[in-house]
């Protein structure tokens, strides 16, 4: 099922996101591997589940191998695509192959540089950025390749984009997000906000884009992460006031103040837009509750 | 320029290995700006590889060791000695070498040539003597003209064309805090120059054939080929 369809219903699109493991997912009868089960966790709250494509530039599990498993355990899998590990050739041939096995939505992105991984002296790629392969997908879709050579069958993607409400200027990112959408963005998820006058700012200024937005939360596990990823994870704040609440509780609390937290973003600010995607960071027994409560809210 | 680092002595050294007769060929050009292959740096070296016990044959800096029209009036009356060397020793880019190289077959001789520094990429020197910086790609199509003057393919570290990425973080780049953003100094050029709407435009990816290697530049036509 295309997230498109569901926003087209009017339904508060809610998502979720894993990140395919380290090693082979070929269990031969045995368990499935973590991040299945943790997908399986949440396959009754969400509407559909990001599978990572190597975050963070952290070599892992294709996302492709990871989305198809998804689909394979009932969930729909939100594949994630990004330019730094794929010239132009292997993003159109990759695309092509997930819509042939199944696979309804694709998230485009331009990707964690290499030197935040953990293959430094990898060659980054980046033929194309994040628009182009907007760009490329939709002519997919249309029947074509990007130089224009006809397909035997077009492509049936839901695309996706990413935007980041907290970057500065925001008029600069606006000017991107503008551009994804003329090349063919159908929705977005944003980076993680916690900063709610922000947010409000950035959906007003996106108004008139007429697009889906997520809003996008990633749950912040305790002090020590938030200050981790202000420092280390491109393009998230998490403000001050928010460290210091979690750091007042006890370390066996975190989880559930984390919860709570999220809770309060998300009754705070996924009412301005058309839906919320969690990023649990492995977390993801607390979505289940979160959206329980959100769905007395939103439909 | 070309911008050269030296390469560690041990490391000369080994390239040496089994040569005793030397010859050094510097360059005046770019290396001199590095402090790399200049008349100085040349001397230095020859210093360091006679007291590891080298025999320096002789020491010479064109002008623009990577330029024919500079290095063979310099190595070809010295072909004598060249002949007599075990082994040249060049203190310039990777051009520099492979032009020592190509003079030395003109003149029928068959001697290693060997690599005294790294060549680091086309650089611009910002402070001379202290800081060069890469700003150029050379990559044979040129959008500087759409960019402010400032290249998000140099610049920018995912060489985008389209706008930034979402990581930077006070209006520096995700991958070195110290470095700007090639994209916000590109809108704030643009914003300051009344140009802010060129941003709107989408552009086209790179053709990367233009820049596919090796080129070859005929400088008559003004083709690359």
């Amino acid at each position: 099922m295309k997230l498109t369809e569901l926003f087209k219903q009017g339904k508060f699109v809610i998502t979720s996101e894993v990140g395919p493991v380290k090693g082979c997912a070929r269990v031969n009868g045995g368990p499935p591997p973590e991040f299945i089960k943790e997908a399986l966790a949440i396959k009754d709250y969400v509407d559909a589940v990001n599978v990572t494509d190597n975050q963070s530039a952290v070599m892992r599990l294709g996302s492709l191998a990871g989305s198809l498993l998804l689909k394979q355990y009932g969930l729909e899998p939100i594949y994630q695509l990004t330019c730094r590990d794929r010239n132009r050739i292997a993003l159109q041939s990759d695309l092509m192959s997930a819509c042939t096995l199944g696979i309804d939505n694709v998230l485009c992105l331009t990707g964690d540089h290499i030197k935040l991984g953990d293959h430094t002296a990898a060659k980054p790629v980046f033929d194309v950025d994040s628009v182009t392969l907007l760009r490329l997908a939709k002519g997919l879709n249309e029947g074509h390749d990007m130089v224009g050579n006809p397909l035997t069958r077009a492509t049936d993607l839901a695309l996706g984009a990413v935007v980041n409400p907290g970057f500065e200027p925001m008029d600069l990112q606006l000017l991107k997000m503008e551009k994804k959408i003329e090349q063919g963005a159908e929705f977005f998820q944003t980076q993680a906000i916690y900063d709610p006058k922000v947010f409000e700012i950035f959906v007003r200024r996106i108004e008139t884009f007429k697009v889906p937005v997520q809003l996008g939360l990633v749950i912040i596990k305790s002090p020590k992460m938030a200050r981790f990823m202000n420092e280390h994870v491109s393009g998230i704040r998490v403000p001050e006031a928010l460290i210091q609440e979690m750091a007042a509780m006890p370390a066996a609390q975190y989880k559930e103040r984390a919860g709570e937290i999220a809770l309060r973003m998300a009754r705070e600010m996924g009412p301005m837009v058309q839906g919320i995607h969690f990023m649990p960071m492995g977390w993801s027994d607390l979505v289940p509750p979160i959206v329980t409560e959100l769905r007395k809210i939103m439909k | 320029m070309i911008a050269t680092t030296k390469k560690p002595l041990a490391e000369v050294l080994e390239a040496l290995q089994g040569c005793q007769k030397v010859a050094l060929v510097g360059c005046d050009g770019c290396a001199k700006v590095c402090l790399t292959g200049g008349v100085d740096e040349v001397a230095d070296l020859a210093q360091q590889l006679k007291a590891a016990g080298k025999d320096i044959v002789f020491e010479v800096a064109p002008e623009r060791t990577c330029n024919v029209a500079k290095s063979a009036p310099i190595l070809e009356p010295l072909k004598d000695k060249i002949a007599e060397s075990d082994a040249l020793l060049v203190l310039g880019c990777g051009g520099a070498v492979q032009i020592t190289r190509h003079l030395t077959e003109k003149l029928g001789l068959t001697k290693p040539v060997k690599a005294a520094l790294n060549s680091v990429g086309h650089m611009d020197t910002l402070v001379p003597g202290a800081k060069a910086m890469e700003e150029c790609s050379d990559c044979g199509d040129c959008i500087l003209n759409e960019t402010g003057g400032i290249c998000p393919v140099t610049l920018c570290a995912k060489g985008l064309l389209n706008g930034p990425c979402g990581g930077a973080e006070n209006g520096k780049c995700e991958v070195d805090p110290e470095r700007d953003c090639a994209w916000i100094l590109i809108y704030n050029r643009l914003s300051a120059l009344g140009e802010v709407d060129r941003l709107r435009r989408y552009l086209e990816p790179k053709d990367f054939s233009k820049g596919s290697r090796p080129r070859t530049l005929h400088i008559k036509e003004g083709r690359v080929s």
